[in-house]
């Protein structure tokens, strides 16, 4: 069995390759972490139909990665506290580059490039209090760290970029222990979804849910065209207090709470995991693994309807409708008002699925 | 290639109780219930004051219970407004308490009824109106007997649909692995989702029927056991009991003789309970005596694993107990 060490050194070797584009890493659709049985972990590209175009072996469990607009070029992310991202060459299988956080900064396990593709954003936290920023990267130098810039928020979980240029950062709100998952502030915890433009002024603009929901951790976004940004939450306050799990963010800072009969509220355990628009973007989703079970809205927020999966978790548009994952293996798609399973894997999804 | 073939040729007889599971417990067990709860309806529509419906709510408890546990397809739903329990905050009576202050037009009406809090819906909410001493006395004619016929005649109307949407989960659950089954994408997930069922079915027993009214060594806490107004508690955690141990049997397509000597212990301290309502729990022997039955169902648990689940190398899940 081949070390970490070794690993990454033989992969690293083959770094001043001319880039190539997806079509030659098999044209996936989507990018997806997994777990294996035998507890080795991995990246998958994803084609539409479920197909695998290619797959490389990750030192640990990965937990979401982006896709370059234009190079075959992913980055994969630990898990929190994340010490490692690795960029993928997709199309060679080969590793880039290793970022590392710099001291004292723990990745959060998520990214997205900016300036078609000439930077990646990640997100992270200061270890020793939680406070979010922006980390910069010089993709074209070989991911060198340009800078970063803070978030106006703890503990920043998924980022991505607006129609235009600016970034939408979900600060989750949630500080943590610099060496473990350990939650340290529950009682006072203050989540809100930060703008700013981490290239420009770098200045935030804040929104805040309200003190009744200050518990209810915003942490994966997920952006249609027009610039509607769907939230997901996950509620760390009373259990038997249901709140709402999506909310959407209107291209003018306006916030709608979505509202879900109870007992279909209840199933989801306070618990959103991802959150997708459908692919004619008429639909959002959210998933809770916890509960088993992803919620469809409209476009408004009006909740439609529960689809039943167990462990469901990753979420990403396909054709009209979406694509989910999940730890059994499973790829179901959803369209037209009905579930088809795509794929079934011998190896656990991990909890979020990307479009490339 | 060989090493493959034989592994599925030994796993089909299996996997083939996925099949008998649905067949002989649950589709029976779904339209017993629903049976059960029409019959109350009926019952509450000839009379609705306390003593004329509480004979007829037995056996809708014992019907729901042999099947309530089973939380897969729209009986995942369906138990929160059928038998929404624990009730942490008591949200159930102070709904029922306010709707009888107010006289409620939604306490008249089932279809409006439908739409109160699932607390206050279902089995939990005829024990409290037929078994609360402060309201129970109610005389025919009045609202609360109006509301009992309410509460009955959603509580079928919730059963029937139930058994209606059970047709459409046992064929998914019986054609696990087919081309179009978005459920089950393979046989396996299908018999895991009913012994994942059958676990925390046991689980809840153990934990909450029996361990919530336990209470605190030092305090017991008799009136939060389930349905105690009714003298359930004692019914509920045998009958949930049974029907896990008759699943199991299904599902594994073979005799369990240890799961069968687990579940006799079971039956033994079950037996030597004296008040099934667990009323007398501040006793030190009697509750003494529903500890065991804790530890014996605990015990059970741990050999349904054991003869069920581990030579099927079953693993408990990924996503679903670490979040991010």
């Amino acid at each position: 069995m081949a070390t970490r060490r070794g690993f990454l050194a033989s992969l690293l070797a083959c770094t001043s390759l001319p880039t190539l584009g997806w079509a030659e890493a098999g044209s996936p659709a989507f990018l997806a972490c997994a777990g294996a049985q035998d507890g080795s972990f991995s990246l998958h590209g994803l084609r539409d139909d479920g197909s695998e175009a290619f797959r490389i072996a990750l030192p640990a469990r990965g937990h979401a990665g982006c896709g370059h607009p234009t190079e075959a070029l992913a980055v994969a992310f630990a898990r929190r506290p994340g010490a490692y991202a690795l960029a993928i060459d997709c199309a060679r299988g080969t590793v880039r580059a290793r970022l590392t956080p710099p001291e004292g900064r723990q990745f959060n396990g998520h990214g997205t490039f900016l300036a078609n593709g000439a930077v990646l954003a990640t997100s992270e936290q200061v270890a020793d209090n939680s406070d979010g920023v922006i980390g910069l990267w010089d993709v074209e130098a070989g991911f060198v760290r340009m800078g970063e810039v803070p978030t106006g928020g703890i503990g920043p979980h998924d980022l991505r970029r607006l129609p235009g240029g600016q970034v939408i950062v979900a600060n989750g709100g949630i500080a943590t222990d610099p060496t473990d998952r350990t939650k340290l502030n529950i009682d006072t915890m203050r989540p809100n979804l930060a703008v700013l433009d981490p290239l420009g002024d770098g200045v935030p603009e804040i929104t805040e849910l309200g003190p009744d929901l200050h518990q209810a951790s915003i942490r994966h976004l997920a952006l249609r065209r027009d610039g509607t940004v769907a939230f997901a939450m996950q509620w760390e306050g009373d259990p038997e207090v249901i709140v709402p799990l999506l909310g959407l963010r209107s291209p003018d800072g306006a916030i709608t709470l979505a509202e879900t009969p109870e007992a279909e509220a209840r199933l989801m355990k306070g618990y959103a995991g991802s959150v997708a628009w459908a692919g004619d973007e008429s639909e959002a989703a959210i998933t809770s693994p916890k509960g088993g079970r992803a919620h469809r809205f409209d476009a408004t927020g009006r909740f439609l309807a529960a689809v039943t999966r167990p462990e469901v978790c990753g979420a990403a548009s396909l054709g009209q409708g979406f694509m989910f994952s999940d730890g059994l293996g499973g790829l179901v798609a959803f369209e037209d008002g009905r579930a088809r399973p795509l794929a079934l894997a011998d190896r656990a999804w991990d909890n979020h699925l990307v479009r490339i | 290639m060989r090493a493959a073939l034989l592994l599925s040729i030994l796993a089909s007889p299996a996997l083939a109780g996925v099949d008998e599971a649905v067949d002989q417990h649950l589709l029976p067990g779904v339209q017993s219930f629903a049976e059960a709860a029409e019959a109350l309806a009926r019952t509450a529509a000839d009379d609705c004051t306390a003593g004329a419906v509480r004979p007829a709510l037995q056996p809708v408890w014992d019907a729901w219970v042999a099947i309530g546990d089973l939380r897969i397809g729209p009986t995942e739903a369906g138990a929160l407004s059928i038998a929404f329990w624990p009730d942490e905050r008591g949200a159930g009576a102070r709904a029922l308490k306010a709707m009888i202050a107010s006289e409620d037009q939604a306490g008249r009406d089932p279809a409006a009824f439908a739409d109160v809090s699932a607390a206050a819906r279902g089995l939990p909410a005829l024990d409290l109106l037929l078994g609360d001493p402060d309201l129970s006395g109610y005389a025919a004619g009045s609202y609360t007997c109006d509301l009992v016929r309410t509460v009955a005649t959603d509580l079928a109307a919730q059963a029937e649909a139930l058994s209606e949407n059970w047709t459409t989960e046992a064929q998914a659950l019986t054609t696990a692995g087919e081309g179009s089954n978005a459920a089950y994408l393979s046989d396996d997930e299908a018999f895991r989702a009913i012994y994942t069922q059958i676990l925390s079915g046991l689980e809840f027993t153990a934990d909450t029927r029996l361990g919530r009214p336990l209470g605190d060594a030092d305090r017991p806490r008799p009136t939060r056991a389930e349905a105690w107004r009714s003298g359930r508690p004692l019914p509920n955690a045998l009958g949930s009991v049974e029907a896990s141990v008759h699943t199991a049997e299904l599902l594994a397509g073979a005799p369990l003789p240890k799961t069968e000597a687990a579940l006799d212990q079971v039956r033994r301290a079950g037996a030597a309970i004296r008040d099934p309502s667990f009323q007398d729990i501040e006793d030190p022997t009697a509750r003494l005596k529903v500890e065991i039955l804790q530890q014996r169902i605990r015990a059970l648990l741990d050999i349904v694993e054991a003869e069920v689940g581990s030579p099927r190398g079953l693993q408990p899940g990924f996503n679903s107990r670490d979040g991010d």
